[in-house]
């Protein structure tokens, strides 16, 4: 009897027990289960019913489909809001902070995981405390070095903390990833009389490609939704990312919830689409602080 | 190795680019931070040394208290909602089920969203006369349970934590199913063959072998909820009447409101021992229970 188990290794139910209370208990797993996503999902999804929704209809019901699809309101919200700006500001900064942090990050991870020097234990602690820094703890210092440097209402003014606080967990994933390689592997490279940033270049960067994707991704995240440097760094409306400029521009739309929501829902669709498609590297690069704990 | 005893230089160059930013922008504003703090200026006029006075002044702000009580209030409600609830749901779906994977993409899709986004929609959700909750009560006869669920001091606090549990249980769901999974299923086995049932294996297995996943998920939780702003700035901005202030919103408000930088950087130090202190307590406590 006992033997049968070893088929369904993962299954942890007793297969003993009557098939009809193993089907019910399934039921209710489900259920259980269907709620939570429901939960995740609903608001979103509210959202996006109500982006189309006129606000005599969204005060009526805000459950049902829109008895008629008001396209109109995402016109209203592209026109009124700038949204184009914002997308722009949020496309150039995230981009220009990840090719920087990722670069440095692994030219950095590199020299810190495969070679061995007085200050590289020491550096890497430095470099990982940064993961332990919150971020709004240095906003108003921030803000006073960036006004002193005069980089306040600037791109570049954003993207180096950005650049700065995004470091930490990348060198913490590089380094990682790196040490693993097994340690004769520039050998060859040096008898053949590769300089070490070739060997970086053409050897050790290549091989930590699926790695690097996930930092990429994670760094992206980090810096698409990033909202309290913007707030305090930034000023001037047509420097203003995504999620600044939604949260001014909730205020200019009390009266409209509808356009509201048709804003928010195309600011949200790039998010759930790298999320969607890049699933597994997003949720790795999220939950790797936790495996060093 | 080898050849980094012929020449330090490359190693020198491969780091600087890193550590010079790393530098100047993470370490460098908290060491100025205990410059201003000792400041009394406006940003125009002259700076002034005051001295500890700062300090002196937060301590004695009720309101500094009441942000002070706020975020442990958010902490709180961070451990003690989201961990029991991803924990249980992770146990739910640590099995062989159809679909299985859509609830997972689901569950984490919150913690990938812009935090103002999700504050915006939320702050829809309560809405007084046309949200989402106040409506399903009335659909369901309960009219009179509608509330003014931020705009309320009695309630804001309940409103906001419960927003903030719903965004971040899904990363300790996935924590917790890496953990699951590692789990090795012979012990299962034996304890089936012992004739333990699904509850008794969660009960005295799985919560057991989790202990030091769930360790790892508080300590992260804490330092997480700690770092709350974005959500009570755009939901709330620490309103109404204080109830909802936070440490950072209220550094934010007095030194950016009532453009005091000597005082906000004091906050801001303040705010940065406070994190890594607490931080550091609760990984000792727990790392100790862990082992």
């Amino acid at each position: 009897m006992p033997q049968t188990v070893v088929g369904k290794p993962t299954d942890i139910e007793r297969i003993d027990e009557p098939k009809s209370r193993r089907i019910s208990k399934k039921m209710l797993i489900y259920i259980l289960l269907v709620i939570y996503g429901l939960v995740n999902a609903y608001p979103i999804f509210w959202m996006f019913l109500n982006s189309f929704k006129s606000n005599i209809e969204f005060a009526k019901s805000p459950f049902g489909l829109p008895v008629e699809w008001l396209f109109e309101n995402y016109k209203t919200a592209w026109e009124t809001a700038r949204l184009d700006t914002y997308f722009l500001n949020s496309i150039i900064v995230s981009v220009v902070a990840v090719i920087v942090t990722v670069f440095a990050g692994a030219l950095a991870s590199y020299f810190l995981s495969r070679f061995r020097f007085r200050w590289g234990k020491a550096m890497y602690a430095f470099f990982v405390f940064g993961m332990l820094i919150p971020i709004h703890a240095t906003l108003v210092p921030m803000f006073l070095l960036m006004k002193e440097l005069g980089l306040l209402n600037t791109h570049i003014g954003l993207i180096f903390p950005y650049i700065a606080f995004n470091l930490p967990i990348t060198i913490f994933i590089l380094v990682s990833f790196m040490s693993a390689f097994p340690k004769d592997i520039e050998e060859s490279a040096i008898m053949d009389g590769c300089g070490v940033f070739r060997i970086f270049w053409s050897i050790i960067l290549p091989m930590t490609k699926p790695a690097l994707a996930t930092v990429v991704i994670l760094n992206f995240i980090n810096n698409w939704n990033e909202f309290a440097f913007a707030l305090v760094l930034i000023n001037e409306e047509s420097l203003k990312t995504l999620p600044l400029g939604l949260a001014n521009f909730a205020g200019q739309f009390t009266t409209n919830y509808g356009a509201q929501m048709a804003g928010l829902t195309m600011a949200i669709i790039p998010t759930i689409l790298i999320y969607l498609l890049l699933e597994e590297h997003l949720v790795k690069g999220m939950t790797a602080g936790a495996v060093k704990g | 190795m080898h050849l980094l005893s012929r020449n330090k230089w490359p190693a020198v160059f491969g780091l600087a680019p890193a550590l010079l930013i790393y530098l100047m922008f993470a370490i460098i504003p908290i060491l100025i931070s205990f410059y201003y703090s000792l400041m009394d200026w406006d940003g125009f006029t002259d700076m002034r040394f005051v001295g500890l006075a700062n300090f002196q002044e937060a301590l004695s702000d009720p309101i500094f208290w009441q942000s002070l009580k706020n975020n442990l209030y958010v902490v709180a409600a961070s451990v003690f909602g989201q961990i029991p609830i991803a924990l249980f749901f992770a146990i739910l779906l640590n099995r062989k089920l159809k679909g299985g994977k859509i609830f997972r993409t689901l569950g984490f899709m919150p913690v990938v969203i812009s935090t103002v986004i999700i504050s915006l929609v939320w702050g829809m959700m309560y809405n007084s006369r046309r949200g989402l909750f106040n409506h399903l009560l009335e659909l369901v006869g309960l009219g009179e349970w509608a509330q003014n669920w931020l705009g309320d001091p009695k309630w804001a606090m309940i409103s906001v934590c419960i927003t903030i549990i719903w965004q971040f249980v899904g990363l300790y769901l996935i924590i917790f199913l890496a953990a699951l999974q590692n789990i090795p299923q012979e012990i299962y086995e034996a304890a089936r063959i012992d004739g333990a049932s699904g509850w008794k294996q969660t009960l005295y297995i799985t919560l057991p072998m989790m202990r030091n996943a769930i360790a790892v998920a508080v300590i992260l939780c804490i330092s997480g909820s700690l770092r709350t702003f974005d959500l009570i700035y755009v939901m709330t901005s620490g309103g109404p009447g204080h109830s909802t202030e936070v440490l950072a919103m209220y550094m934010f408000d007095q030194t950016f409101s009532s453009t005091r930088f000597g005082y906000g950087s004091a906050l801001s130090l303040f705010i940065f021992f406070f994190s890594l202190i607490l931080v550091y307590l609760s990984t000792v406590v727990l790392r100790k229970k862990a082992d």
